[in-house]
């Protein structure tokens, strides 16, 4: 009877599917299971990558629990962070960093965990797997930390952006003086200003966004900026929300636009539409906007790693806090060359970034 | 009457279906002309349905064959059927409450503005219908807002919109009024007289008396009598219906009436919408005595019995009382715990609860007492013996003393509910509609059991819409109308004529 | 106060309330055809995302904005097909199956992005036509006619599903079987046909939702509906399961995120507020509901899956 039949096919065809989503979630990639369970957990989370092979980590890490010498040996490192690797932003500033180090750095990358629990469970996985160094690149997981670092007393926990360890001895914490590559950048935006209106782009009011927008916005006003405004789109994440605010802005007679996050690709899209300059922070921005990207405040977070480093080796597996400014290179200001920006606007900026490095120019913050 | 006049239209021969353990048709035959009105009768799960369902090509029969018109044809599906001029009334009507009667009845059907609807062709086509055989109803009004006769007539409108010369209607009357009733047998009357063939599909043996021009019985799947109204009575439909000989009315011993058990007086109950339901009653029950109530349905009876059961809050000035006892402001427990037991009228919301076993409901009442637990526990052993011994003394029929209660028929969860409330041996009780919708069979158990608490001194109060019943069962009449009692009558040499003037609230 | 008033009735935000509203539409319009049928699919979120990555990397790949909006088309097609057998032939829970078919949605685009895509690049996003005459009326020519075809499209398309669902055979069909199949089943309309056909047509139209974020924005990143669809499954109920109903929901919903935005952007909203004023939408579009609540019943017989008994 053709009516029994039928179903059983749509049961193949079924199972197929179900075999298909789950090669898909799975990716190819084969790395430790602590990574694997987060991506069963959550499909978003799939992009983990080991640069080096599995087996040297586990020799490594045994190594290290004898206490040998760590300098020019391999170190066995992982990030976890909210959004996605190559998101020219928070996290990638960070990816991008740990890639600049020297030494052999054997680096696993879980990205995209928004899910506070799901990057919970990744942190404890490859502190499990005896990875040395764990970033955990996100405010938000600050109190997962606390649970887990203790737990660990052999690994070295490394969080940011945050302002404090939480009296934990194994955790170094990290955060940028946003507002100085703020400030800076509001003085070069007020320069190209011919309305005296600049519009901002930001997330929720929270974290190293507002420092930046801040200083951002001081910068400005000190340069004879007369009406900044300020948007708090309340999401991190929604891109159609801070194309719209974009375009208020510029509808309001904003003419330079600068923003903060990763959903500020939608505002970066208006802006290129409407031939608006851009100013962008956390990454380079300028692949984005190739014309309109005036300048982005860069974060270099190989300064702060290599401390963390060097203190381990030297037996300090935590207890500091680090803070990178435009002082000691972990900001800096990278132009694009793309936009014609007027040498003396970038003679002046230049002077701006050195005042503020050495502490003569107060950001207001 | 038309018997044996018209052309033979349908023919079901031999017809057998079986399900896995089951028989349901046994080499049924079954045969329909234009211009009858030819009954299929048979208790619940008799086979009546299935046949049905056979015909209008819902079920593939293992084996037989159907001739419409001389023409063996197979059905093979609902839209087949009615292709076929086939029609059927279902018991449970088959609208979409939020569609017009028009919608309802174009669905499904070509629509001549393809891919629009015509609801004004179907309008007009239901103006006609409802002209020739008086079948009022809006085309325009959604069927949520009709009475429930009324959506039956478009059910019916349904049926002859599509040209059905063979109308299947599967228990028809159960959701009806007495009114509607009779306005239903009239149109079923002048559609058989236009030449339709009528399948009536009941187990109401009065109506079935009423209506038929002949009589198929069905019992366990197979055949087992075929008469007409001419030849046939109550009693003899019955016996067929059963396979031996039925009571329609229990005997009753006489015995010796005793002091009273059950004592209300001065009894006024709100009703759900605030108005008084119950309006000064006042009744006494004896040992030994049963009390029926009649009246239409409405009149106050389900907030007299809630109200003594304790569900419902009574009035100040109003007494209970059991056994000389005040219960009035006791609650539930309390008052089972004096005496009273209950059987309510919506047996699987309030007498039953669907999910449970055979034996959690038969224990749901004194589960927690001393004899089926101890310290929190049941006392598993106990509890079987005492299920076991319940379900064999009511002839509760079930494969299992686990088996989930909504899994049985609703004569065997009214006889369930009955041994439970029987089993304390209860001083008074109250029985809601004790038989409504239960076969014949198991009614006549429920009554005999009802009888033997009352010979052994139980005082009862019998409530129900079935004056046939009252009148079979109860020592005293009294009729409720408007909530208040109209009279009160002994049961010999009351007829229905003056019962039912009562119940209208004419006092002679 | 006139400051205020005159900041949320300017053009500038009902043409952004219009253009934030129109995802919302789409995806709201056609989950409306599949509720009517009483299918409920929570997937709307998942599809949109997919067909918002495939449309996107279409135009990166091939510049061609027609190519992408027919991609987003089909991957609704395709993704209503699997959520169609799963829950009408296999009469799968459906709340569960849409949870399923949102997470392979979120996690799939997120995956083929990071593989073909990477780093966020811009394409060619959906250039606004302005209709000749009615763009030069003053005040509202330039906020209502001056936007993309898919924008002028989603508002055409509320009168069409209404028309659809209200004066043909195929719309009486969907409402019959999502308030009693049995009664459909039984006059031959088949409940399992018509619920298929009406979750393709709700696929479809949340596949041209994604395609229409993401082409109307130019750029695609993981995660990019930020629980869009879900919204927009709370419109439908809004809405009373009516095509003009969810019209005005997502209206409502787009016109009021553009005020709280350009309220923001004038200064207008003090900065200790602006996470709250950023919950106003949802806020409002929930207190909505609340006070809807109870008036008005959703097809009965929606989440239920039919089979003949």
């Amino acid at each position: 009877m053709s009516k029994t039949r039928t179903p059983k096919l749509w049961r193949l065809l079924a199972a197929i599917f179900a075999l298909a989503l789950v090669a898909a979630a799975c990716g190819g990639t084969d790395d430790d299971p602590a990574t694997d369970t987060t991506e069963a957990m959550e499909d978003d989370a799939e992009t983990t990558e080991a640069m080096e092979d599995d087996d040297a980590e586990t020799t490594e890490a045994m190594e290290d629990d004898d206490g040998e010498a760590m300098a020019g040996g391999t170190i066995s490192m992982a990030i976890v962070a909210p959004s996605a690797k190559d998101d020219l932003a928070f996290t990638q500033s960070m990816v991008d960093s740990i890639a600049a180090l020297d030494g052999d750095i054997d680096l696993q990358i879980t990205d995209g965990t928004f899910v506070v629990e799901e990057a919970a469970a990744a942190i404890r996985g490859y502190a499990e797997a005896g990875v040395e160094v764990i970033v955990a690149h996100g405010t938000q997981y600050g109190g997962s930390l606390a649970e887990i670092a203790p737990d660990f007393p052999e690994t070295t926990f490394v969080w940011g952006t945050a302002s404090d360890t939480q009296g934990l001895d194994n955790i170094f914490a990290y955060y940028p003086a946003a507002d100085e590559g703020g400030y800076v950048l509001g003085t070069i935006a007020a320069a190209i200003s011919e309305s005296g209106n600049i519009g901002i782009v930001g997330p929720v009011e929270a974290g190293d966004a507002v420092a930046y927008i801040d200083g951002f916005a001081n910068g400005a006003k000190d340069n004879g900026a007369t009406d900044v405004s300020i948007v708090y789109t309340g999401s991190f994440g929604d891109v159609a929300l801070a194309a719209e605010t974009a375009q208020a802005h510029i509808t309001n007679g904003a003419d330079v636009l600068s923003g903060s996050a990763q959903m500020v690709v939608g505002a970066v899209g208006v802006a290129a539409q409407n031939g608006v300059p851009w100013f962008g922070t956390q990454a380079n921005q300028a692949s984005l906007a190739p014309d309109l990207v005036v300048a982005s405040q860069v974060y270099h977070w190989e300064g702060v790693l290599q401390q963390v480093l060097d203190a381990r080796a030297a037996g300090t597996l935590g207890g500091e806090v680090f803070e990178i400014n435009l002082g000691n290179g972990g900001l800096v200001i990278e132009f694009n060359d793309g936009y014609p920006l007027d040498p003396a606007v970038k003679t002046a900026a230049e002077a701006t970034i050195a005042a503020v490095a050495d502490g003569s120019q107060s950001t207001g913050v | 009457m038309a018997t044996n006049t018209g052309e033979v239209m349908l023919e079901m021969r031999n017809i057998t279906k079986r399900f896995p353990g089951v028989l349901a048709n046994d080499s049924v035959n079954f045969d329909v002309r234009a211009g009858e009105v030819h009954t299929l009768l048979g208790e619940n799960g008799a086979g009546k349905s299935t046949l049905m369902k056979v015909l209008f090509g819902l079920y593939q029969p293992e084996e037989g064959e159907i001739l419409l018109n001389g023409t063996p044809t197979k059905i093979t599906s609902p839209t087949h059927a009615i292709n076929q001029r086939i029609g059927m009334i279902h018991q449970h009507f088959m609208l979409v409450p939020t569609l017009t009667v028009a919608e309802n009845v174009a669905l499904g059907l070509k629509s001549g503005r393809r891919p629009l609807t015509d609801l004004k062709a179907v309008a007009r086509g239901i103006a006609d219908i409802s002209d020739e055989y008086g079948l009022a109803v809006d085309p325009n009004v959604d069927i949520w807002r009709l009475s429930v006769g009324e959506r039956q007539r478009v059910e019916i409108i349904k049926a002859l919109y599509r040209k059905a010369e063979l109308l299947v209607l599967d228990e028809p009357t159960a959701v009806l009024t007495p009114q509607e009733v009779d306005e239903l047998f009239a149109i079923l009357r002048d559609m058989r007289n236009s030449g339709k063939g009528l399948v009536f599909i009941s187990h109401k043996l009065h109506e079935v008396m009423a209506l038929s021009d002949r009589i198929t019985v069905l019992r366990n799947g197979k055949v087992t009598g075929a008469t007409t109204p001419a030849e046939s009575d109550r009693s003899k439909l019955a016996s067929m219906m059963v396979g031996r000989e039925v009571k329609l009315a229990p005997d009753k011993p006489l015995v010796e009436i005793g002091k009273p058990r059950l004592t209300i007086s001065n009894l006024s109950v709100d009703g759900d919408r605030g108005a008084v339901a119950v309006d000064g009653v006042d009744l006494e029950i004896r040992a030994g005595e049963i009390l029926g109530i009649a009246g239409v349905s409405g009149n106050g009876q389900r907030e007299l019995a809630e109200a003594i059961a304790g569900l419902r809050s009574v009035k100040s000035g109003s007494t209970i009382s059991i056994d000389g006892k005040d219960v009035a402001g006791m609650d539930t427990r309390d008052r089972r715990n004096a005496g009273l037991s209950y059987v309510p009228e919506e047996r699987m919301r309030d007498g039953a609860i669907g999910d449970f076993t055979v034996a959690e409901n038969l224990i749901l009442v004194d589960h927690g007492s001393d004899e089926f637990s101890a310290r929190g526990m049941f006392k598993f052993a106990e509890i079987e013996t005492h299920c076991s011994q319940l379900v064999s003394d009511y002839a509760v029929k079930t494969p299992s003393l686990e088996t989930p209660t909504s899994s049985l028929s609703g004569g065997n969860i009214q006889k369930i509910i009955l041994a439970r409330e029987l089993a304390n041996e209860p001083s008074v009780m109250i029985a809601s509609q004790p038989t409504r919708g239960v076969d014949i069979g198991a009614a006549e158990y429920i009554h005999s059991r009802l009888v033997d608490a009352r010979d052994r001194g139980m005082a009862t109060m019998v409530i129900s819409e079935d004056l046939d019943e009252v009148l079979g069962l109860a020592d005293r009449i009294a009729v409720l109308c408007d909530g208040k009692v109209m009279d009160i009558v002994p049961v010999e040499g009351a007829t229905k004529e003056q019962l039912g003037l009562l119940m209208a609230g004419v006092k002679s | 106060m006139l400051e205020y008033l005159e900041a949320i009735f300017s053009v500038a935000v009902l043409a952004s309330g219009i253009r934030l509203a129109t995802p919302y539409l789409l995806a709201g319009l056609g989950e409306t055809v599949g509720q009517r049928s009483g299918v409920l699919n929570l997937g709307v979120d998942g599809v949109m995302q997919l067909s918002a990555f495939f449309a996107y990397w279409t135009v990166l790949v091939h510049e061609n904005l027609w190519l992408g909006i027919g991609v987003s088309v089909l991957v609704g097609l395709v993704m209503g097909i699997i959520y169609a057998i799963v829950t009408v032939f296999f009469e799968a829970q459906q709340g569960i199956s849409g949870i399923g078919i949102f997470l392979f949605g979120l996690g799939f685009s997120d995956l083929m992005f990071q593989k073909n895509v990477g780093t966020p690049r811009f394409v060619k996003s959906l250039p606004d036509v302005r209709i000749p005459v009615l763009s030069d009326l003053p005040v509202l020519g330039e906020a209502l006619f001056s936007h993309s075809v898919v924008i002028y499209g989603a508002f055409l398309l509320v009168p069409a599903v209404a028309w659809l669902l209200r004066k043909t055979t195929f719309g009486m069909n969907v409402r019959a079987v999502g308030e009693n199949p049995q009664a459909a089943d039984s006059l031959g309309v088949s409940a399992q046909r018509t619920r298929f056909i009406a979750i393709l047509i709700g696929n479809v139209l949340a596949g041209l939702a994604g395609g229409a974020l993401v082409l109307q924005l130019g750029v695609f990143q993981p995660n990019l509906t930020q629980g869009l669809g879900f919204i927009a499954v709370a419109l439908v109920y809004f809405g009373a399961w009516r095509p003009s109903g969810v019209m005005v929901g997502a209206l409502l919903y787009g016109l009021v995120a553009a005020s709280v935005l350009q309220l923001k952007a004038l200064q207008l909203i003090p900065r200790s507020y602006s996470d709250i004023a950023a919950m106003a939408p949802a806020v409002l579009t929930i207190a909505a509901l609340v006070i809807l609540a109870g008036r008005v019943k959703a097809p009965a017989a929606l989440t239920r899956p039919f089979a003949r008994h």
